[in-house]
């Protein structure tokens, strides 16, 4: 194999022969063409890296095999240079306008034109190298992609199955990950005695590692409905598993509720996390003073040894329950202000009847009232009813 | 954007921060609260909180992990300054009880 492949086109015999004959010297193979029609069939033979091409010539002039050489996707990559008796920067801007990658002006030095043939296969060198690492790039990157669009699948299998039905409730979620898959989580589960178990966390940061502790945070919650129905020694159990699972600055903010159904008594933990939204009979829509559930505590995940409390309020038939994480309403506008938690509150003294209409009515609110600023942390939000 | 400054008050370091502290920013300020105590290994590290306008868990985090680091090594964080919304998150977390916070950064450094 020699250095490559240079198509010489001109219709004068003695200039293609003195090209050849140094281009051959210099190590390249050669092709020869009296004008563009046999340039082209050459090249359906064989194609070169490099074309070295007279401007003017009879059946098809150099400006045309430059334009077909650039215009067909197969060829377009091919080197064009354009030789031109025409000197001076007009004729030179003509020939790199339309495509050809140098030119060189008659009459030439036939050195001149293997300096600027070497240097143009060096070039040629490099953009394979970097197409060829682009390729791999992108096969690459095409694989992260469908893992992680696997990843997502998976996790929002993590997710509730809707539309959700509950011992007397229903509910509903709306759920977007900020880069397809997310920290947040939430769960509701049936216990014994006829008690229901909520959860909704947010894991600090985004992307993949907040997406593996988000499901470690599910687990955690599941072992410990089972043992306990007291949310404090949930929330006691989960700190103590997530501290032994995360890394120093990894966390999550959590809420955990229990909910009596016969008794409508809600014992709950606000671990870091904005406190659920109550609508008193708000499960009908309509007008009504929503209010935040009380309470406040640390994270869970970041000391073993953290006390929490417990607090207790009341749900009962026909009220409805708002949850959500802080994506939802720390977004900061371009007047720098943020929804906010009591931003929020508003938005919920009159919502739509069903639990779907609710939650698409707050999170389109959302958007509208951040717009243009988008959502760019992970958002969930959770519409809980209960049956009048 | 995010402004940090670092400086020595005899055995105490202060790191002032100034600006939104959220996931952008957290793998810079980690870098400065770590070269700070590994370079200085101070008694007291103070953060003086005064011009954060906003502060997100994963700063937080960063902040808890700053605890748990100086701990290990026999220090204390001390925070100040913290402005109203900063304040409000700190309370909502209950993480006022978890640091030890101050109004001025004089008292933290005297840690009174």
């Amino acid at each position: 194999m020699g250095k490559g492949v240079v198509l010489v086109v001109d219709d004068e015999a003695p200039i293609r022969d003195i090209l050849g004959f140094y281009l051959k010297r210099a190590g390249y193979q050669v092709l020869m063409a009296g004008n563009g029609v046999q340039a082209l069939d050459e090249m359906s033979r064989l194609q070169p890296d490099l074309i070295i091409s007279d401007l003017r010539m009879p059946e098809m002039a150099g400006d045309e095999l430059c334009k077909r050489v650039k215009g067909a996707p197969e060829t377009q990559d091919t080197y064009f240079i354009i030789v031109s008796a025409l000197d001076g920067t007009a004729s030179r801007i003509g020939g790199l306008s339309i495509g050809a990658d140098d030119m060189i002006s008659k009459p030439f030095h036939a050195q001149e034109v293997l300096a600027k043939v070497d240097s143009a296969f060096r070039l040629i060198g490099m953009q394979k190298e970097i197409k060829r690492q682009n390729r791999e790039l992108s096969a690459f990157q095409g694989r992260v992609e469908a893992e992680l669009a696997l990843a997502a699948r998976l996790q929002m299998g993590l997710l509730p199955s809707l539309p959700g039905e509950i011992r007397g409730a229903k509910y509903t979620h709306r759920y977007l990950p900020a880069e397809g898959i997310g920290g947040d989580i939430y769960t509701i589960a049936p216990l014994e005695d006829g008690l229901i178990g909520l959860m909704i966390a947010d894991v600090s940061g985004h992307g993949v590692s907040a997406a593996l502790i988000s499901a470690m945070v599910k687990t955690s919650f599941e072992n410990h409905i089972r043992l306990s129905r007291d949310p404090l020694a949930w929330a006691l159990g989960m700190n103590r598993d997530l501290c032994r699972s995360t890394l120093d600055d990894q966390f999550a903010t959590a809420w955990l509720g229990c909910l009596n159904p016969t008794t409508h008594v809600l014992t709950h933990v606000v671990a870091g996390h904005p406190p659920p939204i109550r609508v008193r009979q708000g499960s009908r829509g309509g007008l009504h003073q929503p209010e935040l559930l009380q309470g406040k505590g640390f994270m869970l995940g970041l000391d073993e040894s953290l006390p929490f409390s417990l607090h207790e309020g009341q749900v009962l038939p026909g009220d409805r329950l708002v949850l959500y994480t802080d994506g939802l309403v720390e977004v900061e506008r371009e007047d720098r202000s943020m929804l906010g938690d009591e931003g929020l509150l508003k938005l919920c003294a009159e919502l739509p009847e069903t639990a779907d209409e609710a939650a698409d009515f707050l999170v389109g609110r959302a958007r509208e009232l951040n717009a243009p600023v988008p959502f760019h942390d992970d958002v969930t939000l959770v519409v809980f009813d209960r049956f009048s | 954007m995010l402004n940090i400054q670092t400086r020595q008050e005899g055995s105490a370091s202060v790191v002032s921060i100034q600006g939104k502290v959220n996931f952008e920013v957290t793998a810079q300020l980690r870098d400065v609260i770590r070269d700070t105590v590994t370079t200085h290994q101070p008694k007291l590290l103070v953060i003086n909180l005064e011009g954060v306008s906003f502060i997100d868990s994963s700063g937080l985090g960063l902040l808890v992990a700053a605890r748990n680091s100086v701990d290990k090594s026999g220090g204390k964080l001390h925070l100040c300054t913290l402005p109203a919304p900063v304040k409000k998150t700190f309370d909502q977390t209950n993480l006022t009880n978890y640091f030890s916070i101050f109004a001025t950064e004089q008292d933290a450094l005297r840690g009174a």
